[in-house]
Formats: C-alpha cells, sequence, structure tokens
C-alpha cells in the first residue's frame, strides 16, 4: 500500500520534472536561435547565403568572412575592418572600469567606515546620479568635455563612464561595506593601520564578490553603450558599437551579412568572456569567520 | 604596565547623555573590571580609552599623560573585541604579527614574538590556519594573542567571552586570570556578567546609567554595597531585599520580620551610630541568600546568629548547594543551603539568620545607610 504509494509519488515527481525541463529547454532553445543563426550566417558564403536556407549548417566552412570584419571591412569611408574600433573600445572599457572600481570601493569605505556628518546625503545624491537619463546630458557634457579640449578623444569617454558608473559603484560597495564588521576597522586602528593601510590590507582583500559584481555591471554598461559613443567619439575614435553600427547601416554596395555577423560576435565577445572568467571567481563566504558563529 | 585615570569623563550623543562623568583611577597591574547592565554605557567608556569613540568631556590619563587627542594607535593599547574582529584575510600568523608590521617591528623579531606568543596561548599548530577554519574558543585565544604580542601599556577586553558557550567561558575565564597573574599589566575588561566580574578583577567598577554606582575591590563591592542597585546587580542568586524598620528591643536596634504563618521574628542589627537615625522610620534590608541558611553551615563564630523554624516553599538542587525559597513580609526570599541538609519543600526547618553580613538601605535614597 504504502509503497504504490510512494511509487506514484515519484513517478509523479518524475513527470513534473520531465515538464518543467522540457518547457526550459524550449525556452532557451527559442532564446539561442538568434545566436545559431549569426554564428552559421557567419560562416557562409554569400552565394550560400543568398540560396535562403537561413536555418541550415553552411555546406561550405568559411572563416573568410572573420578576416574580412576583423581587417578589411569598409566601416564609413575606410577599409580596415574593426579592430582598430576593438582596441578602441578596450582603451576605454578598462581605465573606466579600473577607476570606477576603485574610486567605488573608496567612496563605499568612506561612506561606513569613515562617516561624517551629511554622510547620508552624499550617498542619496549619488544614488540620484544612477537615475539620470543618459539623453540629459548630452549637451552639457559635451561642453565640459569641449572645455577639457577631450572631446571626441578616448579619453573624454572614459571620464563621461567613470562619471556615470561612480554612482552605480559606490551604491554597490557602500551596501557591501555596510555588513563589513566594523569592529575589524577598529581593530586594525589600534594595531596601527591608516586610512588607506586598513583599505588594503583589510576591506579590499575581503571585497572579492562585490569587485566581481561590479566590474561585470561596468564592463557590459560601457562596452555596451552606443549613446555616449556616437556623440563624443566620433571617426577613428569611435568604440566599437558605433563602428559596429556604421559598418551593418553603409548603403553602398551589397549587404555582406556573413561579415556583417561575424563582426557583431565579435563586438559581443568580450562581455562573454567576462562574464565566464569573472563569474568562476564569484566565491562565496569570503567573510567567514572574521566575526563570530 | 601603566596607571590609568579617567577624570570626568562625558559623552553626550547629540542630545542624549550616555556617560554622565565617570572618574576611576586604577594603578599599574591592576584588572580593573567595568560591570553594569547593558545600556550602562561601559562599553562606550572603553572605546573612550582606546580612542575610537570621542570625548565630550573631561581626560584619560595614561602614565600620567593627558591622551584624549592621542590617536588609537599610538596610546599604546591593545584591545580584544566581543567579536574577535579577526582578519578573514589573513592567516593566525599574520592576524598576530599585524599590528607588528604596521609598527615596522623588522622581520625575525616578528616571527619570535608570534612564536613565543603562540607557544604561551598553545595556539602553534594552528599559526597557518585562516580564522574561518578555527572554533570559536581558538578564534578568542588568537584574539587574544594579537593583543598580547604587541606587549602593550593597557589591555582592553570588551567582553571577550559572551559569544563563548558556558563551559568554555569558565576555562577561559581562568585562562585570563592566568595570564594577568603571568604577564601583570593593567587590564581594564568589560562585561554584563557579575561572576566574571567577582573572579577576575582586582577592582570593580559599576554602572547603571552612565553613572558610575561604586568602585571597590570584589570583596567591598559585594559585601558593602553603595547602594540598592550595586546591592541587587552583584551576586546571583542577588541579595534578599526586605522593606521593613528599625526598632528598638531591650536596648538593641532590630528589624522585625514576618514569616508565613503569620508570626512575626525580631532580627537583630549590628551595634551602628547610624541605625539611630532610623529609629522607626521605614528601611530596606538586604541579606545575601548565604546569610540565610541552615544550622549546619551557619558560621558558628558570628556573633548575631539568630535561629527561627521557617516554612520551606520550594527547593532548587543545583547540586553543589541547594537554594531554598520561603515567604518573608509576603516576600520570595532565596536562601543557600548544604545539598545534603535535608529540607524538603511544604516543609518547616530551622533556618539560621546570620545578621552580621545585613546590610540596610534608605527607601528614599537608595543608599546604604551605615
Amino acid at each position: 500500500m504504502t509503497d504504490t504509494l510512494q511509487a506514484n509519488g515519484v513517478s509523479s515527481a518524475r513527470f513534473w520534472r520531465v515538464a518543467l525541463y522540457t518547457t526550459l529547454i524550449v525556452f532557451a532553445v527559442f532564446y539561442l536561435l538568434p545566436l545559431y543563426v549569426m554564428l552559421t550566417t557567419s560562416f557562409k558564403s554569400l552565394a550560400e547565403i543568398r540560396q535562403g536556407n537561413m536555418l541550415a549548417l553552411p555546406a561550405d566552412w568559411t572563416i573568410e568572412p572573420w578576416l574580412q570584419a576583423w581587417g578589411k571591412a569598409c566601416v564609413g569611408l575606410t577599409c580596415e575592418g574593426i579592430n582598430s574600433y576593438f582596441w578602441n573600445s578596450i582603451k576605454m572599457v578598462v581605465p573606466a572600469v579600473v577607476i570606477t572600481t576603485v574610486l567605488g570601493a573608496l567612496n563605499g569605505y568612506v561612506l561606513t567606515k569613515w562617516r561624517f556628518t551629511g554622510h547620508k546625503w552624499v550617498f542619496a545624491l549619488m544614488l540620484f546620479g544612477c537615475f539620470i537619463p543618459f539623453q540629459i546630458v548630452l549637451i552639457p557634457m559635451s561642453q565640459v568635455l569641449g572645455k577639457l579640449g577631450i572631446a571626441g578623444d578616448t579619453a573624454g569617454l572614459v571620464l563621461v563612464h567613470t562619471a556615470y558608473g561612480i554612482g552605480f559603484s559606490t551604491l554597490f560597495f557602500r551596501n557591501y561595506y555596510e555588513a563589513f564588521p566594523s569592529e575589524l576597522v577598529k581593530a586594525a586602528m589600534i594595531d596601527g593601520a591608516g586610512f588607506f593601510g586598513i583599505f588594503w590590507r583589510i576591506l579590499l582583500p575581503s571585497s572579492g564578490p562585490i569587485i566581481v559584481v561590479t566590474v561585470i555591471w561596468l564592463f557590459t554598461n560601457i562596452w555596451n553603450d552606443f549613446l555616449f559613443g556616437a556623440s563624443f567619439a566620433a571617426g577613428e575614435g569611435a568604440p566599437m558599437t558605433v563602428a559596429l553600427n556604421n559598418l551593418v547601416n553603409s548603403s553602398t554596395g551589397v549587404k555582406e551579412y556573413n561579415v556583417h555577423m561575424a563582426a557583431a560576435i565579435i563586438a559581443a565577445l568580450p562581455t562573454l568572456l567576462v562574464y565566464i572568467v569573472a563569474g568562476r571567481y564569484f566565491v562565496r563566504g569570503l567573510m567567514a569567520g572574521s566575526v563570530k558563529g | 604596565m601603566s596607571s590609568l585615570e579617567i577624570r570626568g569623563i562625558q559623552k553626550s550623543f547629540s542630545s542624549t547623555q550616555v556617560l554622565k562623568g565617570i572618574d576611576i583611577s586604577i594603578d599599574s597591574g591592576d584588572f580593573l573590571v567595568l560591570v553594569g547592565p547593558s545600556g550602562c554605557g561601559k562599553s562606550t567608556l572603553l572605546n573612550m580609552i582606546a580612542g575610537l569613540d570621542s570625548i565630550t568631556a573631561g581626560d584619560i590619563v595614561i602614565d600620567g599623560d593627558v591622551v584624549n587627542e592621542v590617536r588609537p594607535s599610538q596610546r599604546d593599547i591593545a584591545m580584544v573585541f566581543q567579536s574577535y574582529a579577526l582578519y578573514p584575510n589573513m592567516s593566525v600568523a599574520k592576524n598576530i604579527s599585524f599590528g607588528l608590521e604596521m609598527r615596522k617591528v623588522p622581520k625575525d623579531e616578528r616571527n619570535q614574538r608570534v612564536a613565543s606568543v603562540a607557544q604561551m596561548l598553545q595556539i602553534e599548530p594552528l599559526l597557518d590556519r585562516k580564522p574561518s577554519q578555527l572554533s570559536g574558543g581558538q578564534r578568542q585565544r588568537v584574539a587574544m594573542g594579537r593583543a598580547l604580542v604587541r606587549d602593550p601599556k593597557i589591555f582592553l577586553f570588551d567582553e571577550p567571552l559572551s559569544n563563548l558557550d558556558a563551559k568554555l567561558r569558565v576555562d577561559m575565564r581562568t585562562e585570563i586570570k592566568k595570564l594577568h597573574q603571568r604577564v601583570g599589566n593593567t587590564i581594564v575588561y568589560v562585561t554584563h556578567d557579575q561572576v566574571e566580574a567577582m573572579t577576575l578583577a582586582t577592582k570593580i567598577a559599576v554602572m547603571k546609567d552612565g553613572e558610575l554606582q561604586q568602585l571597590g575591590s570584589p570583596d567591598e563591592v559585594y559585601n558593602n554595597p553603595n547602594n540598592l542597585f550595586v546591592a541587587s546587580f552583584m551576586g546571583s542568586p542577588s541579595m534578599n531585599l526586605l522593606e521593613s524598620r528599625i526598632i528598638q528591643q531591650d536596648g538593641a536596634p532590630v528589624v522585625p520580620v514576618s514569616l508565613k504563618s503569620g508570626e512575626e521574628i525580631f532580627l537583630p542589627l549590628p551595634q551602628s551610630p547610624a541605625y539611630r537615625k532610623y529609629l522607626n522610620k521605614p528601611v530596606i534590608i538586604g541579606l545575601r541568600p548565604e546569610a540565610i541558611t541552615d544550622p549546619g553551615s551557619a558560621e558558628q563564630e558570628s556573633s548575631l546568629l539568630y535561629s527561627s523554624s521557617c516554612q520551606i516553599d520550594m527547593i532548587e538542587p543545583t547540586g553543589a548547594e541547594l537554594y531554598a525559597i520561603m515567604e518573608l513580609n509576603k516576600q520570595e526570599v532565596v536562601s543557600r543551603m548544604r545539598a545534603s541538609c535535608g529540607v524538603q519543600s511544604g516543609q518547616t526547618a530551622e533556618v539560621i539568620f546570620n545578621m552580621e553580613y545585613a546590610v540596610l538601605f534608605d527607601p528614599e535614597t537608595e543608599l546604604r545607610i551605615s
């Protein structure tokens, strides 16, 4: 009696499990379909694409479209591929992410462990900064960049993204350090560590998870930004996103779908990589054992 | 080793006054315990001695120097925190040597000092571990090692045992006391546990609501409490406090107390000129549980023993001894007896009142009458 009940329970659990996984797989396939089309198209020749079998695997695999996208495709008037723009983006995103993360960590540290009168207001204003739409600041920002003499330059974009990202990175770090035991800071003070000593030796080594979160967030946002790139860095200095747009939207000549797809994947690759690499270091429980329990 | 003086220390957080002028002075080698209920300001006072909290008014003096404006790291103090506050990213050895490293002590000397402290605290096998791999008691030792290695003028302990389980707490308490006897440094120790205060201190400062209630040796605080608060706070089970009055009987002062049966007994008081002023006036009489006992455990040499038979309402055996609960003046009273004295709940037993240890308080001012 109980055995049959149990068997019924097991089989119905199995049914629901199968149903659940089927649904999940269907959705995953649906979601991955565009990527599949992009990948297959990027390995086909133009002639094969014209035959119209969008979902079919390439009959003749070719990496020619990738080489073209990287080194020969025409962006605007020059035909040297997207590689220089790719490096533009790297030159913009790396300093912006590093500076913003470090400043956010410092802000979070001061706002939680070295509180001053009005610290709540400062934090509230920084939070407010997170909610200002990009479009609003375009004109004032271009004036500022012009006065600083870094308009149309990668340095200008770094400044813009740092200014925008600092609100978020401060928010992340402040909330993380809020839960960081203040007694550790006090102990370090008595041990003779100074302001930066405590920061580098005590807080930062315990900040792994939040650094990863901040870096993923900032990297994705800054790499994928199109508006600031299109507004403040035209021509040679444009980042990847703008170049991709210029490549795909060119109205002259044949539409080289395979090259466009390859270029789009190249443009998406770094953010993908950051997720895969940094996600691994998303170590939990770094704080275990510092305080009671 | 150093003396510490706390002169008229006050602390206010915006409009609330947390410390209302504390004066404490201890000598080199003293073990001062700040004890009081939570919210009495004892931890704030400790933080002010450490330099982690600013001082609203008054002076902290270490070795004759006012250190109000001196940074925590320059005060030559070490602190053991309630949560241990071990650096999670560093090994035990690094945790202990961090303070030395910050003070630019050469590496060889650092290693040597860490080794000797580790040996003293028996944590040598743990030196390479991270704090997360340690048990509560081990973390506690490491936290003490971190303080010891610096050989500071003054040690500060902030409720260091409150996160340990009961057995370990007693063990560590003994070890802290041993440690003090061995190194002889000046120690300031904060706790809310009056047993810890009694066992460890050479001087106890009882605090309540930001005010110092009494400063004295454990013996003074226990046997000669300044006021009702100190009397009821120190000791477990706490002192029995009965409302009564002083009357004159055969030329000697006595206090009448009614038994459960309705019979009134007259407990004798020691001769004291102060009692004359309270003749026929209400007083509160304080009797420790051990001053009400069975005939076998009474101090026979005491000159003020009073014997009476009382009804025992309930007994609470603890193994080593037994608490008998009875009613005096319609109030519950706890007495401490030998476990083998044979009293039973619901029965009457002969009870000895040792009035030599009785203390009297003014019900209005709550101060001791003496």
